[in-house]
């Protein structure tokens, strides 16, 4: 009886609900514009207010709740959202320098989600992001500068020696945890920038300028394109190109934390001697959280050559691993979602404060050091995992019928 | 066939033989307790068996086949698992997601299956928190409403049987039980003898090895008692037996009291 009435109140309310989510992935979507493309001022504001709602949205549960009306309503949420993010570049598409920004901080929050494989689920705190990041966008300049071939051969190597160069650089640090693993990566990052520094091929101090980016025949994705009369950015093609590739590895990522890969790296992370005396491989595991977050800063790192058209050693620097580091930190460890909105932020705060000059820094900092000092766990901070929400209709159902005849046993 | 054969296992921590020449067997089905004053090398012999230390000397048979170096995730896959003196939950993930660890073995779906998900996968990490929670169930009803609460919110007793859910849900051959009621009052301690008890009830073929220092568990749950002192083995036997057997009283009580 009862279940009934709440099945047709659930069928009423489904409209409403529908709109609403539609409604926040549209108003999620203004205020990105809006913090991409306001001045600096006004962005800074924005993004001031951007943290302060979502802090105070979530000590209220709000953002819990929105979780679960976006999982509730999976398809009308996935197909809002895909018209956002389709729609972005296209409100986006005669500004220059904002498209690049939005550019960057797509490839950023891919090298985020690499890292925070490492950083946030399996707690190895990885110093080098930007050195896996580097072998990607300088695997891309080898081959389309140096070699001559195709960008996508270009690509495809990218994420092959990333793969490699995890496995590489993941071998060595398994044999050690905690800070002495972060020390071991701090050396690789360290000695990665010296390296290429070093290379007369990899072109030294001056890096590789002219490396193209991807093409399908005659369509360049770095390329100024005139639609109906406008002349859009040469960014626009490339920032479609990035967004689709992020929602995938957002797609991908989610999939891995909800599932008994992602649940043995955070058993590895808080015990390792019981993940081992439960049958999981440490070992293995690592080095998959190692090569599935380089293959992602290879990504993104080729995407950059791409964009940038040069690629130098001062690019992947420890500086730049230290910020890829705050912003896993500040959008919130072992959540896909908040990676992608701490390195969202991080970039557009860290082009807004440039025309501050040396204020800006200052400014960057005080963002950072208040979020931590308010919520250490950062804005969007992990979630418990929610399985029954994975299964649909009769599953779900069957499953509480027979969790309430275990419960009466 | 003994399940479990240990042949003269030693172990030297840096010229201290922790646990030195032991001899142990345990018949499939057996409940067997481990007693002996602290430091008696009981819950290295646990370690060494799961694989965590590995002997110096001697052997360690299960089944049949030598698991002496093995590491110990491949001899849990062989059907052992273990609960630890102070528990070793997650405390930052769920309950269910600590009980489902330890179906990590048992569910086969590889990387492609994780990503593309098709409706097999689903059933089977379905599948997969249906036996956890009935497991949990088992030993407390009220838990399995709190599966999406984190385990440091949970109470020390049922923490204890989030642990032992974790170590049965694989269905293993061999449990090792370290000091299930370490830090438990006397009625929770007489709960916990129950749900030890029950494990038996649930699954009959497995077998226990149990670690513990409250003499009135020892004296009403194992079948056999093997008492450690100085990590050698000095007595083994029937409740009985043991409480009157002079060197266990002399390593129990120091030889001037005898």
């Amino acid at each position: 009886m009862s279940g009934g009435a709440n099945k047709m109140a659930k069928e009423k309310k489904l409209p409403l609900e529908n709109l609403l989510v539609i409604a926040a992935n549209i108003i999620m979507f203004a205020i990105v514009y809006f913090m991409l493309s306001a001045s600096e001022m006004v962005s800074l504001i924005i993004i001031a207010a951007v943290i302060v709602g979502l802090l105070l949205a979530d000590k209220q549960g709000y953002i819990n709740w929105l979780f679960a009306l976006f999982i509730r309503h999976k398809k009308v949420a996935f197909i809002s959202a895909m018209l956002c993010i389709i729609a972005l570049p296209l409100l986006l598409a005669t500004e220059r320098y904002i498209a690049h920004i939005a550019c960057m901080a797509v490839i950023y929050a891919m090298v985020c989600l690499g890292l925070n494989f490492q950083m946030g689920s399996t707690d190895m705190v990885n110093f080098a992001p930007a050195a896996f990041m580097g072998i990607g966008a300088y695997t891309m300049a080898v081959f389309t500068v140096n070699m001559g071939v195709s960008p996508w051969l270009g690509f495809l190597s990218a994420i092959v020696f990333s793969c490699i160069a995890g496995i590489l650089i993941g071998l060595p640090t398994l044999r050690t945890k905690g800070y002495y693993l972060s020390l071991v990566t701090m050396a690789l990052q360290l000695a990665f920038t010296q390296l290429i520094k070093n290379i007369p091929y990899l072109g030294g101090p001056n890096g590789i300028s002219g490396v193209k980016s991807l093409n399908i025949g005659e369509f360049f994705f770095y390329k100024s394109y005139t639609v109906f009369g406008v002349k859009l950015a040469p960014q626009i093609p490339l920032l479609f190109l990035c967004l689709f590739i992020l929602v995938l590895m957002v797609y991908i990522a989610m999939r891995v934390y909800v599932s008994r890969w992602g649940l043995s790296l955070n058993n590895i992370a808080q015990d390792e001697v019981a993940a081992d005396c439960l049958g999981v491989n440490c070992n293995r595991q690592k080095l998959f959280a190692f090569v599935i977050g380089s293959i992602f800063c290879g990504i993104g790192g080729a995407l950059y050559g791409g964009l940038a058209s040069f690629v130098g050693p001062t690019d992947f620097t420890f500086a730049r691993s230290l910020i890829f580091i705050c912003m896993v930190i500040l959008g919130g460890m072992d959540n896909p979602i908040g990676t992608v909105v701490g390195a969202l932020l991080l970039t557009v705060i860290m082009e807004k404060v440039r025309s501050f000059a040396d204020y800006g820094q200052i400014i960057y900092a005080v963002i950072l050091v208040t979020v931590l000092i308010v919520r250490p766990a950062g804005l969007v901070p992990k979630r418990v995992r929610d399985y029954c929400s994975l299964f649909k209709g009769k599953l779900q159902r069957s499953g509480k019928k027979n969790e309430a005849a275990a419960k009466t046993e | 066939m003994a399940l479990l054969e240990t042949t003269g296992v030693s172990i030297n921590f840096g010229g201290l033989w922790a646990v030195k020449n032991v001899d142990f067997s345990i018949e499939p089905r057996q409940i067997i307790g481990l007693i002996g004053p602290n430091g008696s090398g009981k819950t290295t012999f646990l370690n060494i068996i799961s694989g965590i230390y590995t002997a110096t000397e001697g052997q360690v048979m299960m089944k049949g086949e030598t698991i002496t170096g093995l590491k110990p995730y491949q001899i849990f896959k062989k059907g052992m698992s273990r609960t630890y003196q102070s528990s070793r939950l997650c405390w930052d993930l769920s309950v269910a997601d600590n009980i489902l660890i330890g179906l990590y073995t048992k569910q086969k779906y590889s990387f492609a299956d994780t990503i593309f998900r098709p409706k097999k996968t689903d059933g089977e990490i379905y599948d997969g928190l249906q036996q956890c929670m009935d497991m949990l169930s088992y030993f407390n009803p009220e838990l399995v409403d709190r599966r999406y609460e984190l385990v440091k919110n949970i109470p020390h007793i049922d923490r204890r049987r989030i642990e032992i859910s974790r170590a049965l849900v694989s269905h293993p051959s061999i449990v090792l039980l370290d000091e299930p009621t370490a830090g438990l009052n006397d009625d929770e301690t007489m709960e916990m003898m129950d749900d030890i008890r029950k494990i038996k009830e649930k699954i009959q073929d497995i077998c226990i090895i149990i670690i513990e220092h409250d003499m009135k568990v020892m004296a009403e749950v194992p079948e056999h008692i093997v008492v450690f002192n100085a990590g050698q083995k000095i007595a083994e036997g029937v409740y009985k037996d043991i409480v009157s057997d002079p060197a266990v009283i002399n390593a129990y009580l120091g030889g001037a009291a005898v």
